[in-house]
């Protein structure tokens, strides 16, 4: 094919070629490339802002690895990164609340609304907020005044606009995120704030339950979580099996669903007082002989599947599985604290004051601004690239939705999900800044600090610029792993 | 045939326990969850001072002067006039030179091309925070510390942009500029008569995101910038949330003010976003 351009010597192409990127080249060699080097360099110096500054010249001492070693002997750095990896286990919410968001739009595109019923909706909204307003008068029942006009308008809204009224709703959170919706988020968490005043009568509530049945709760639920973590847990290892034997999961992708299981099971046993190190490395462990077992297996028909078969897909089940099991994990070790703590009221939790609450408390946030995030957008889009005959075969077939969910949409849009999940994990290693900045100042005892909160202090605080961009080597190593992980096996999945 | 069979339906039997009047309501509860903060924000906004830590949502009355106040304490719209400087700015100098530079990755036909472009792609995986400290230290020694410069200049190149107008530019027909080449044109004339002029989705949509993120942006300029009158808005409102004063009736005004703009940008511009969402993913 003669393209454009294909005219004149490949010397004269390579110069206008050139001339067109050198207005971007240049600005991102003197902002991009001249600092990266730069980086580089100070990571092996000891350059403190304190002894070298524009007034202060003393000769920078070339120190080799000694920044990194200091890193990884440096309690307070491996608490951080261990911080920034907790935090990421709300993406897989994140993911699945984007998903269900998606879903549940596309439910509504595709099938005409049923406009009459949203306009009853409407109107017993609208009647019923007038007529609190008419008993209670504004100062006393105002909010859910606006509340159920609100609800009313945006069902209205809906029908006109068939249902995009709700994406743009969804996707707010996320649009304005930044100091400004961090700043309200503080004030949300304040202990006496709104939060809490509405959760008040729900823990009232629940303290209530726990004291009727204490003995329920101090064994039933941990012994319940116990039980349905080990059940998810042997059906993980049962299904990655079955995918072996069947060829369905190469060998990348078993062990990929294995190493994700020990995650979980670190944590319940970091939770019951193991020290982190034992408590990762025992999983690990475990995790080798599992993939021992599993791999040694003969194959029924030989190894015919690449390395890499099905690891979205495992990737993309992986993100459900963990979140649940730590989740479970939670209910295993503080069930059994419950009805001690209900004997006197379950008070609500000092959010970001907290330093067990805290992070959760970001997670939550985080989890508002992400459900309708640019991944609920690119799922709706993975999800209407799903040819609809194979909904119609499934329907067919007489399949449930289930059936339809777990056989259809969840593996077609595992390449979305691994996409998302590995973008998450990457912009997840880096974020954090603005959030500990705003609103913890990385605290309480340093529960929020990130790596990326953790290199501003060192860089911009306490001047240790031979450390920080030590620690900034280290937060490159792992993006650059991760962003390899996606490239190699990115695209390929993408076309299984 | 296709008039015998009538046109496939899908079963409905399977999908009715979600549908019509019950989905809309699931997704209106979902949509008020999602907008209840900015609610309280806005209500505590009209609040006096010590009505703004009671658990009371509603004020007893709606004051009103609680923003005339804003603009007493902090020079609101001094703030709001740098970041948008700021931005503007930016976004220029990032949608112009990511076009040039789309322009010859996706146009062009030059020995190495889609080497340099794989490199370019690369960049775009490079964490911020790796520079950020060299950068630092490269503005103070060019004396651009404390300067709208500085902040503009690095926020200003990066590879995202031309990666988005590349993918937005490869689905222009080649049969166009080949037409411009055979009428004699120049490659400037071709990118700047053709393409550019049917890019424009494509540039808008960039001039949106990267402006929306310059607007927001918090961490470089609060390293930067040193004098109180060269804040962009992010670093002011956190005069309002300092460990001395707690005046948060104050503040919610000023969020609102710095929110309500950004709510009715998005809601005039979703459409091009979230098609530049659609471009830039597909092919990650």
């Amino acid at each position: 094919m003669s393209g454009l351009g294909q005219r004149g010597s490949p010397r004269r192409r390579l110069v206008s070629g050139i001339a067109f990127l050198l207005p971007n080249i240049l600005g991102f060699a003197a902002f991009t490339l001249v600092p990266l080097v730069m980086s580089f360099g100070i990571a092996f110096t000891d350059w403190d802002t304190l002894r070298h500054n524009i007034f202060r010249h003393e000769t920078l001492r070339f120190v080799g690895f000694e920044n990194f070693s200091w890193l990884f002997h440096h309690p307070d750095f491996l608490h951080y990164l261990g911080n920034t990896f907790f935090l990421m286990l709300g993406l897989p919410f994140a993911i699945a609340g984007s998903l269900g968001a998606a879903l549940l739009l596309t439910r509504v595109s595709h099938r005409p609304v049923a406009r009459r019923g949203a306009f009853i909706f409407a109107t017993l909204f609208l009647t019923g907020s007038g007529l609190l307003l008419r008993m209670g008068g504004m100062s006393q029942v105002g909010v859910w005044f606006i509340f159920g006009v609100l609800a009313a308008v945006s069902l209205v809204a809906g029908v006109l606009t068939g249902g995009s009224v709700y994406r743009t709703l969804f996707y707010l959170p996320n649009f304005t995120a930044g100091v400004a919706t961090f700043v309200l988020w503080k004030k949300l968490y304040n202990p006496s704030g709104p939060i809490n005043a509405a959760l008040a009568p729900v823990l009232d509530g629940f303290a209530s339950v726990v004291r009727s049945a204490p003995d329920l709760f101090s064994w039933g639920v941990p012994l319940a979580c116990g039980l349905i973590a080990a059940a998810l847990t042997l059906w993980q290892l049962w299904r990655l099996r079955q995918h072996w034997d069947d060829a369905t999961a190469g060998t990348v992708s078993v062990v990929t669903g294995l190493l994700m299981l020990a995650v979980p099971v670190g944590l319940q046993l970091h939770w019951f007082g193991l020290s982190a190190v034992t408590a990762v490395g025992g999983p690990l462990g475990v995790v080798l002989i599992g993939a021992v077992l599993i791999l040694k297996r003969p194959r029924r028909w030989g190894p015919v599947c690449a390395r890499d078969a099905g690891l979205s897909a495992e990737i993309a089940l992986a993100l459900g599985l963990v979140p649940l099991l730590s989740l479970l994990a939670v209910g295993v070790t503080w069930g059994s604290r419950l009805p001690a703590l209900a004997a006197v009221g379950l008070p609500a939790p000092n959010w970001l004051g907290d330093y067990d609450w805290a992070k959760p408390a970001i997670m939550i946030m985080g989890l508002w601004a992400a459900i309708g995030s640019n991944n609920m957008i690119l799922y709706l889009a993975g999800l209407s690239n799903i040819p609809p005959e194979l909904y119609e075969a499934a329907d067919m077939d007489g399949a449930s939705p289930l059936q339809r969910f777990w056989h259809i949409t969840w593996p077609q849009l595992a390449p979305v999900t691994f996409f998302i999940g590995v973008m998450g994990v990457i912009y997840g290693l880096q974020g954090g800044f603005e959030m500990a900045r705003v609103m913890t100042k990385g605290g309480p005892a340093g529960s929020t600090t990130t790596l990326s909160y953790f290199i501003y202090i060192e860089g911009f605080e306490t001047g240790r610029l031979g450390y920080a961009s030590a620690a900034a080597w280290v937060l490159f190593a792992l993006v650059f792993i991760l962003s390899l992980l996606n490239f190699r096996f990115g695209n390929r999945s993408a076309n299984d | 045939m296709a008039e015998t069979h009538p046109p496939f339906r899908k079963n409905t039997a399977h999908q009715a326990q979600l549908s019509g009047p019950w989905l809309s309501l699931v997704l209106v509860a979902l949509s008020l969850l999602m907008i209840a903060p900015f609610v309280w924000m806005a209500l505590t906004s009209f609040k006096t001072l010590s009505e703004s830590s009671d658990p009371e949502w509603m004020p007893g009355a709606f004051h009103w002067e609680n923003y005339p106040e804003v603009f007493k304490i902090i020079p609101f719209l001094r703030f709001a006039a740098n970041s948008l400087v700021i931005a503007g700015w930016v976004t220029i100098l990032q949608v112009f030179t990511s076009a040039l530079a789309a322009f010859s990755f996706a146009r062009l036909e030059w020995p190495g091309r889609d080497r340099v472009f794989f490199l370019y792609l690369a960049t775009m995986m490079l964490p911020g925070l790796v520079t950020l400290i060299p950068t630092f230290q490269l503005m103070v020694r060019m004396d651009m510390v404390d300067t709208y410069l500085g902040l503009v200049l690095p926020a200003a190149f990066g590879a995202f942009g031309t990666f988005l107008l590349r993918q937005f530019m490869l689905g222009i027909p080649r049969a166009l500029d080949e037409a411009a080449e055979i009428d004699g044109a120049s490659k400037w004339q071709i990118f700047w008569d053709v393409i550019l002029p049917l890019s424009r989705p494509g540039l808008v949509t960039l001039a949106i995101f990267t402006f929306m993120g310059n607007f927001q942006s918090f961490f470089w300029p609060l390293v930067m910038m040193k004098t109180v009158d060269k804040f962009p808005l992010p670093v002011g409102l956190m005069f309002f949330d300092t460990e001395r004063g707690q005046a948060t009736h104050l503040l919610m005004a000023a969020v609102t003010m710095s929110v309500v703009p950004l709510i009715i940008i998005f809601v005039l511009l979703q459409k091009q976003l979230i098609r530049g969402i659609q471009l830039g993913g597909v092919k990650g």
